[in-house]
């Protein structure tokens, strides 16, 4: 065997991803996920764009709770506000609400999990019987008491994060803090098997600390798996917010999917036949659901060290 | 549930008397198969995993099918009894049981003769026992589902299967997981016995093992031949199992035939450049040191398999012919069938030696 | 079954309710206001002499680590919980025991029913894999585990309460009924029942079904499937007796890890059809600011989610013989 230095060769990382997309595109499941996601990115961006700004009690034009017609294409709801509007309104809401939380859940669990699985030994058993024990929490009850004590703590501040409440995100932070386990334990299973491969032990042959290596060698490794469970963390995270919504917790103020759906219970909307209040946000949490959970899914099998062919 | 009542009786070399199936033919042989084709249907084509496989097993014989991973001859093997996956199918061909095409049977009428004809012990036996039921209780299951013995009956007999293969009958009460790999591979042969089969088939039976339980496993096998007048198939790519155990040898190679003979005449002379190839790559421990001898390039991928014969590419001695005409089987004087342009029907068998590689 | 192994699961058990008390505790000493406020907010009239009793009962006059914990974990194990803010005078545990009743009701049942219709759905779509049988199954079951249980209820109210009047639209039973006979109050319950019955199960099945459908799959492909055929076992025979028994044992582990998931869709199911369970009265606890109920709530499914998993463990040892040891 000849010895040849141990190269990492060193990939831009979106040549990867594009590599990626484009496998990603050819299955059936990726292709209508990534559709339907495109479409919902597009109306997060700029809501106002398509059916300009978000209407209130005070601009609202339209007859109390009627159903489709011409100028209101999905009905109104009891203060006479387009449906239309609010349903692609709340899009970005729940859309950037889902962001932030998945953004927050897979930093915390990618770290535990990363260090937990590097370092071993006793942290490694403290963090887990951690992430054992939020596993098996209830979590959803858990941000259902947290979230008003935060909120009673934090005070009546009304800045704004991203153009989002601070009573949103109070749901963030707590969607946060108790959805990291799952992510944690998966990343740190993958983080164990990479430690174990030859090039990390030569790394550390060659001295390199430990942190060296979790950056250059067991990051770079993880991301893609990283990547697959932030997918379906999302689709996690808008449930767990329009569930948090939809029991009352939610702003009337900015109207995600869930507090639209909240708003259609209280006034009664599927004793009234009122089918427009509640179908059009429930269609689109379920289309989020769904993309997010074709293309993880997809991501995933992918992604799968057990599939992928030996390079 | 009840099966036909088997009427013809063969009675064996030593005077043992098998029962046959009812449709048998007594003066048939054993086996016989014909032209068999069986092709997979994947998303990128049709792979024609077996196109074209003849040969024939005799009672009491030990027959082994030798060749690389890929050769098909698992699939062979399945195919006997009609076990492919969804995606396979036999296009062409004949298996004659006794003189009972099982190829074309439906299959409904296939269960008949599966275990209690033609029984297969899978390789390594790791995952080929259901790892959540006693040893004894599968065993049984054969011979209470197929042969309709009451369960007692059925694990005392379980009991004695075990003590034939050498495994303790207490140890029937163990799980699989409980068990050395040795033990379990006894197992599962004492589990294809359970209904009394003409032919077990064994694939890749010693793989798994290390040479010490190889060694066991393969005398035990020659063991049952013996006393039970059973008949062998051998699956395997480890010609030093087949040149112990076995009596004539099919070696198989994409799909198709090269060399079909007893092992004594085709482990001396080889004729077909596959087969000289492949026993040139076993290292000779008398021999002089040298490097091994390896088989340049690889298979064909057989959802287009090459015009011609199927070494051509990789063969040293190929001529022209070869790489358009599927080469016939010629029968050589001393009964070794081959496949290939380099002994045309009529050739009188001198091996032509396919040269050594300079190294 | 090894006693060591039953031991070791419900030591483990223990442990964590003991942590989810600890939660609990640290939560009640993070809450706004001071302690025994909270905890007697609800209760009128009170006493200076019941507030002295108070401190020392649960050792606000002591050090926070042990004592007061010690105090709380031993108030908890009596099952006091404090008194609600909004029941006035009533124990959270008395308030908590009128409305587990339904809850069990609801969803236990539904339980059941997802797990025999779920389980039974995904093994024979799994064993029909690549068939039209499996695709549409595989499509109906990835739709319901998108849709929010709520959603689910507020479609079929629409269409089987307001729109085919078949059914009534809230509560339990209906308010200021006088019934002539048991039989009568069965009736009129399991009128009330089916739609957040149908609710309930329909989103579980949608789960169950997918989880055991994957389970089928990869067991079919596994060589004791194989073998069994060539056994020349029937159908029936090779599904129930080997593919069956070991598809079940990563299904029963996923079930009792969804658990909590679950209840986050039972408990909007009790909100949208107004069932008087612990759903709705978390909900009702969160908008009155109700501290002690919604953690007495908190506490007492957090538990049942624990005893759920620990419940989950012994099925599985006792499904697997390969973890007995």
């Amino acid at each position: 065997m000849t010895t040849a230095a141990i190269v990492i060769p060193r990939r831009r990382p979106w040549t990867g991803a594009i590599e990626l997309l484009g496998q990603l595109v050819l299955r059936p499941a990726g292709l209508v996920g990534l559709a339907i996601l495109l479409v919902l990115t597009a109306l997060s961006i700029a809501p106002s764009f398509f059916v300009g700004p978000i209407q209130t009690a005070v601009t609202a034009t339209g007859p109390r709770l009627s159903p489709p017609s011409i100028d209101f294409l999905l009905g109104t709801d009891q203060l006479g506000r387009s449906m239309l509007n609010l349903t692609v309104h709340g899009t970005r809401i729940s859309m950037v609400i889902g962001l932030i939380a998945t953004v927050i859940t897979v930093l915390i669990g990618a770290v535990i999990g990363i260090v937990s699985g590097y370092v071993g030994g006793r942290l490694d058993a403290v963090l887990m019987r951690i992430t054992d024990f939020f596993l098996v929490l209830p979590t959803f009850v858990l941000a259902l008491i947290l979230t008003p004590i935060i909120r009673d703590l934090v005070g009546n501040a009304t800045a704004e994060v991203f153009g989002i409440r601070m009573t949103l995100i109070v749901i963030i932070v707590v969607i946060g803090i108790t959805s990291w386990a799952s992510t944690a334990r998966i990343i740190r299973s993958q983080t164990l098997s990479i430690r174990e491969r030859a090039f990390v032990d030569r790394a550390r042959v060659i001295g390199a600390g430990g942190g060296h290596i979790m950056r250059r060698h067991v990051l770079p490794n993880v991301i893609n798996l990283i990547v697959a469970n932030a997918v379906l963390t999302f689709a996690g995270a808008v449930l767990t917010e329009t569930t948090l919504s939809f029991v009352g917790l939610g702003d009337p103020f900015q109207p995600s999917w869930g507090q639209l759906l909240e708003a259609a219970r209280a006034v009664g909307a599927p004793g009234l036949g009122a089918w427009w209040y509640f179908v059009p946000p429930g269609v689109g949490i379920v289309l989020v659901v769904l993309a997010f959970t074709l293309v993880g899914s997809a991501l995933d099998d992918l992604l799968n060290p057990r599939r992928r062919r030996a390079p | 549930m009840t099966q036909p009542e088997p009427a013809a009786v063969a009675i064996l070399e030593d005077g043992q008397v098998r029962k046959l199936p009812r449709l048998a033919d007594p003066t048939a042989p054993l086996l016989e198969v014909e032209n068999l084709k069986t092709h997979f249907t994947l998303e990128s084509g049709m792979v024609h995993a077996v196109d074209g496989v003849s040969f024939r097993l005799d009672q009491g014989e030990a027959l082994g099918i030798a060749g690389e991973s890929g050769c098909g001859k698992t699939t062979t093997a399945l195919s006997l009894v009609q076990l492919l996956p969804p995606n396979g199918r036999i296009v062409e061909g004949t298996v004659r049981l006794y003189g009972i095409d099982l190829a074309g049977k439906s299959e409904n009428a296939m269960r008949r003769y599966r275990w209690r004809e033609i029984a297969i012990v899978f390789q390594g036996a790791m995952n080929a026992l259901n790892p959540v039921r006693r040893i004894r209780d599968q065993i049984a299951e054969p011979i209470v589902e197929r042969l309709g013995a009451d369960p007692k009956a059925a694990r005392r007999r379980a009991g004695d299967l075990l003590e034939l293969v050498g495994i303790p009958r207490a140890r029937g009460s163990a799980y699989p997981h409980e068990l050395s790999g040795g033990m379990r591979q006894r197992a599962m042969i004492a589990m294809a016995l359970a209904c009394d089969p003409a032919i077990i088939i064994g694939d890749e039976p010693t793989t798994a093992l290390d040479v010490m339980v190889q060694a066991q496993i393969l005398e035990l096998l020659e063991r049952l031949r013996a006393q039970l007048g059973l008949s062998l198939i051998l699956i395997t790519h480890d010609l030093s199992v087949i040149a112990e155990t076995c009596d004539r040898v099919l070696i198989m190679y994409a799909g198709r035939i090269a060399e079909d003979g007893r092992v004594a005449d085709l482990f001396s002379k080889p004729r077909h450049p596959y087969t000289q190839k492949l026993l040139a790559a076993f290292p000779n421990i008398h021999a002089d040191r040298r490097t091994l001898d390896t088989i340049p390039g690889s298979p064909p991928d057989l959802r287009n398999p090459p015009p011609g014969c199927r070494f051509a590419p990789r063969c040293a001695l190929a001529m022209d012919i070869c790489r358009v005409e599927v080469p016939g089987a010629t029968i050589l004087p001393d009964g070794v069938r081959v496949e290939c342009h380099l002994y045309p029907a009529g050739s009188d068998g001198t091996p032509i030696l396919v040269p050594a590689d300079v190294t | 079954m090894g006693g060591r192994f039953l031991g070791r699961k419900a030591a483990s058990a223990a442990i964590t309710i003991l942590a989810i008390i600890l939660v609990n505790f640290l939560l009640f000493r993070l809450m706004p206001g001071s302690p025994e406020r909270i905890i007697l907010r609800g209760v009128p009239n009170v006493t200076e002499q019941q507030r002295v009793a108070l401190r020392e009962r649960w050792g606000l006059n002591d050090p926070i680590f042990p004592d007061q914990f010690v105090k709380y974990l031993g108030a908890t194990a009596t099952g006091d919980l404090g008194y609600s803010f909004v029941a006035r005078g009533q124990t959270v545990a008395a308030v908590i025991g009128q409305r587990i009743g339904p809850t069990l009701l609801l969803f236990g049942l539904g339980e059941i029913l997802a797990i025999l219709i779920g389980l039974a759905l995904g093994a024979y779509s799994g064993w029909k894999r690549g068939t039209a049988v499996d695709y549409v199954g595989n499509g109906i079951s990835l739709v319901l585990y998108s849709t929010p249980y709520f959603l689910l209820g507020m479609a079929l109210l629409l269409v089987f309460s307001t729109g085919l009047r078949w059914f009534p639209t809230f509560g339990m039973l209906t308010a200021g009924r006088i019934y002539a006979s048991p039989l009568d109050l069965l009736a009129d319950l399991a009128f009330h029942l089916t739609l957040p019955l149908l609710t309930v199960s329909l989103g579980l099945v949608g789960q169950y079904s997918i989880l055991m459908r994957s389970s089928i799959v990869e067991t079919l492909s596994e060589d004791y499937v194989t073998t069994a055929r060539a056994m020349g076992l029937q159908d029936g025979r090779v599904l129930t007796g080997h593919a069956l028994p070991n598809a079940l044992l990563p299904t029963v582990s996923l079930v009792a890890i969804n658990l909590g998931y679950v209840i986050a869709g039972a408990i909007t199911v009790e909100v949208v059809f107004n069932w008087p369970g612990l759903g709705t009265l978390a909900v009702e606890a969160l908008t009155a600011r109700d501290y002690p109920v919604l953690q007495g709530v908190f506490l007492l499914l957090s538990i049942s989610v624990v005893l759920a998993n620990l419940l989950a463990d012994v099925v599985y040892g006792f499904l697997d013989p390969r973890v007995r040891t």
